[in-house]
């Protein structure tokens, strides 16, 4: 009983979406009738529009919204317990754990998928999947891993904790916040349920005319993009105007955690591109829908547009998950090398050359596209003019460590791995920012490689690092640093082994997205194949890691690592309202080595006062 | 300090040396058999050896400092209160600024208009390229023949592909060549390649027109074999195909 109505928010959610989806169906078939055209799709996606609103409104958004403005008695407390997570909780800490366990689990599912596709390419020919089945799984493998890379950071250790490291109460538009959380279950179920309809065989990327001809599944893919693009939207303007108003007295911008900074650029990219590509995703489902013909050539429209529109929104998407890792990885290496971040305000102007730049290179993914010509030099020189800022972020990091006294934790470890593994990562993009030789290597594995160097080398490490800095804070209890630093060791290793294959590969001239390659190509796959199964084995400790010290690890201190940002002033976890009083902040959070520098005026009241 | 700094610059040297003989020393890459691919070849080469020195650099720092600066217990006294050095952050910022613009000169833009040198120009053949699920279609215009089985191409002919789709986006790659270009429903796009070696798939997979962009179920199939011939086979071979109205 006491287990079955912790879930009671989520059945009535589901229930209402059933209702929706009857009611967006039946206004479908009446619209069909009139008009006589066909009945599928336009009954799908009118059927999901209310089908959303109905899985809102039932899970939080009529307790919460609805009754407070019809002056019913709205919901004002969270379930206690485990069974606060599966509500619609306005607390940032709920929140934050709601997206990076949900994130975790769709992270390992679409691991499972990557496994699925190694096992495929053992050896040239099609051997375990159809070439359909291969699209689908491959296609599904991308856009979750983006899901993923998009959000965990920011949706997740972000909400947990920027308020509490500007020493706020929560964010600033707590309801938003819930809001953005609560429409990922619906894109998830969408991805998951794809292949039920025919799957879909266009990538992550989903160019038409192909993502406008091909199976229903299709469809299923656009409306969870779409649905998706709302959540950083909103995500985007709630920690921007929270960063902003929010801050505690006394905590300039000047003074602000690098992390803090990293997550403010991300949400600016968040709030403005990501309503490009929610535009792009529309039209293409109108294209499959009401027939608009936005990007088919035999109706006037141009498929070219298309890329344009994509990849304005998806280039900048890639600095939404770095920019944020960066963050992490000075922060992290700042407290346990016991030095101030090198060069910060350079740092800082870095992180937004890149806000910038950012907008004005897209294109360098169209540079085999047939896009007219003289774009090529322009786009070519911005691309390769972020290295200088992405140069800033390797001097702050080299100098941060440098003389420092590092202690070499789990989380210090991934922060050492992410300059590692993102500088092969960066070089290895000026090939491709190089129109010349990306005539070679564009759409090859060279390409694969690359981006899972920036995305998992750099991003990905720079999260798990982050859970395990942030594990103690989160769940008041400290994880086994032995099988933490186990999983960084045969992640570090495995990953490189898999991904520096997978250049090799890509160099020996292997297309990306295939089923069957080849018989020349088979060593490099299996190389490639056997190291990725290996990889997959590392988060075995991790998982176990995670779920046992979360249940009996031993209790954790308000600050175990002594750091000197906010969040390690109260209490692990901390409080509902997060710190007993306001803090006041005096100095900046780096004065380590400096005898009179503080962070924090007034030791606030509830603080176990120890560290620092 | 400055015995920290002079180690480190010693590996750093290390590695740096170690990554140039790899590279002078290991070819990566599939047979080049045009002059377009040649010239992408040194390009990527190029860059490779400008990339050691950066990566060896930023190594050596890391590997350095993770071990020599590491302390095994909690605690303890800070680090020493650095928090930036103006000589050192223009320097990297000028160093990396010469860099960057260096690689768009050259390579960057050199490359381009090499490969570009034909663009507007009169070339020794031109081969129309009709793509569509999952075939490819030439058409040699001047010879006034279509083929559908083989793409056959004379020696040292500097020759223009002319390309378009018929329904979704295709990519047309010769991996021998290095050359690619995307097929798009409504519009035609171009490509130059000089082959200048002899070859056929069959002793070579790279001799192959590929399909490059995701188009859907037969995607990976979606290539037919190149052969480079001599003048006069290729005239005799032009002789056997099926004429076009």
């Amino acid at each position: 009983m006491g287990a079955l109505s912790g879930l009671r928010y989520i059945a009535r959610g589901l229930l209402l979406a059933a209702i929706g989806l009857g009611i967006g169906i039946a206004i479908a078939l009446a619209v069909t009738q009139v008009t006589g055209r066909e009945l599928e799709e336009p009954a799908v996606a009118i059927g999901y529009v209310f089908a959303l609103i109905g899985w809102l409104l039932g899970v939080g958004v009529w307790g919460t919204w609805a009754k407070e403005w019809l002056d019913l008695e709205p919901k004002d407390q969270d379930d206690p317990g485990w069974r606060r997570y599966f509500g619609f909780s306005l607390d940032h800490k709920v929140i934050g754990i709601q997206y990076l366990t949900t994130l975790m689990v769709v992270f390992l599912l679409a691991g499972i998928l990557s496994i699925l596709l190694r096992i495929e390419l053992l050896d040239a020919g099609e051997n375990f999947l159809s070439a359909s089945n291969y699209n689908t799984i491959m296609s599904l493998h991308g856009i979750m891993m983006v899901a993923v890379a998009v959000a965990s950071i920011i949706g997740g250790l972000g909400n947990f904790t920027v308020p509490l490291m500007i020493g706020a109460e929560d964010v600033a538009f707590p309801r938003i916040n819930a809001l953005s959380f609560w429409v990922i279950p619906p894109v998830a179920l969408l991805l998951v349920l794809s292949p039920l309809f025919g799957g879909f065989d266009s990538g992550w990327t989903a160019y038409p005319p192909l993502s406008v001809i091909n199976a229903n599944g299709q469809l299923l893919f656009l409306l969870a993009f779409a649905t998706f693009g709302l959540s950083s939207i909103l995500g985007g303007l709630n920690f921007i105007t929270t960063i902003i108003a929010m801050r505690a007295p006394g905590l300039t911008w000047g003074r602000l955690p690098i992390f803090v900074w990293s997550i403010f650029s991300a949400a600016l990219l968040s709030l403005t591109f990501t309503q490009v590509v929610f535009f792009g995703l529309l039209a293409v489902i109108l294209d499959r829908v009401v027939g608009t013909g936005f990007f088919m050539a035999d109706q006037g429209g141009n498929a070219l547009l298309y890329e344009h529109i994509f990849w304005f929104y998806s280039h900048p998407a890639v600095y939404i998950m770095i920019l944020p890792a960066f963050g992490i990885e000075l922060e992290i290496l700042s407290h346990f090398s016991r030095k101030p971040v090198f060069a910060y305000k350079l740092v800082v102007g870095a992180l937004l050359s890149i806000v910038g730049l950012s907008a004005v290179v897209w294109a360098h993914h169209l540079f085999t596209s047939g896009m007219a010509d003289f774009l090529h030099i322009p786009f070519m020189v911005v691309t390769e003019l972020i290295s200088i800022p992405t140069g800033v972020i390797f001097l702050s990091a080299l100098g941060t460590i440098w003389l420092g006294r590092l202690l070499l934790k789990t989380p210090m470890l991934f922060a050492l791995g992410v300059i590692f593994n993102f500088l092969i990562g960066g070089l290895t993009g000026i090939y491709l920012a190089d129109v010349v030789t990306d005539i070679q290597l564009q759409d090859t594995y060279f390409v694969v490689a690359h981006f899972h160097y920036t995305m998992v080398g750099g991003e990905i490490f720079a999260l798990f690092g982050a859970i395990y800095y942030w594990f103690p804070k989160m769940t008041g209890r400290m994880y086994n640093e032995r099988l933490g630093r186990i999983h960084f060791v045969w992640m570090m290793v495995m990953y490189n082994v898999t991904f520096l294959a997978m250049f090799w590969v890509g160099i020996q001239g292997m297309n990306r997205r295939i089923a069957d390659y080849p018989a020349d190509m088979v060593t490099g796959n299996v190389i490639v194949s056997v190291a990725a199964f290996l990889l997959a084995a590392s988060f075995i400790p991790f998982v176990y890691n995670m779920v046992t010290s979360w249940k009996r690890g031993p209790v954790a201190s308000a600050n175990p690592w002594g750091a000197r940002t906010l969040e390690w002033e109260t209490t692990s976890p901390p409080p509902l309202e997060n710190f007993k009083s306001p803090p006041v902040v005096v100095g900046d959070p780096y004065g380590y080595g400096e005898p009179k520098s503080r962070h924090i005026g007034s030791q606030p009241l509830g603080a176990e006062g120890d560290g620092d | 300090m400055n015995r920290h700094a002079l180690i480190a610059v010693a590996l750093w040297i290390l590695i740096s040396a170690a990554g140039f003989i790899a590279v002078l020393t290991y070819d990566p890459f599939p047979i080049a058999a045009a002059e377009q691919a040649t010239l992408i070849d040194d390009a990527f080469k190029l860059l490779t050896l400008l990339a050691v020195p950066v990566f060896a650099m930023v190594v050596a720092f890391l590997l350095y400092s993770a071990f020599r600066f590491r302390r095994s217990v909690d605690g303890g006294e800070d680090g020493p209160p650095i928090r930036g050095n103006n000589k050192i952050a223009v320097a990297w910022l000028a160093a990396s600024t010469a860099l960057t613009i260096a690689v768009i000169i050259h390579p960057g833009i050199t490359g381009l208009n090499e490969i570009r040198a034909h663009d507007g120009k009169p070339v020794d053949l031109v081969v129309q390229i009709e793509s569509s699920r999952f075939a490819w279609s030439l058409i040699y215009p001047e010879q006034k023949i279509k083929a559908r089985k083989e793409l056959v191409l004379p020696i040292n002919a500097v020759t223009r592909f002319k390309i378009n789709s018929r329904d979704v986006i295709h990519s047309f790659w010769i991996p021998a060549f290095r050359i690619k270009i995307d097929a798009v429903p409504g519009i035609e796009t171009t490509i130059v390649a000089t082959p200048n070696k002899l070859g056929n798939y069959d002793d070579n997979i790279n001799f192959r027109v590929q399909c490059a962009e995701l188009c859907g179920l037969g995607h990976a199939k979606m290539s037919i074999p190149v052969r480079v011939v001599e003048k006069e086979e290729f005239d005799e071979w032009i002789a056997q195909q099926s004429p076009v109205q």
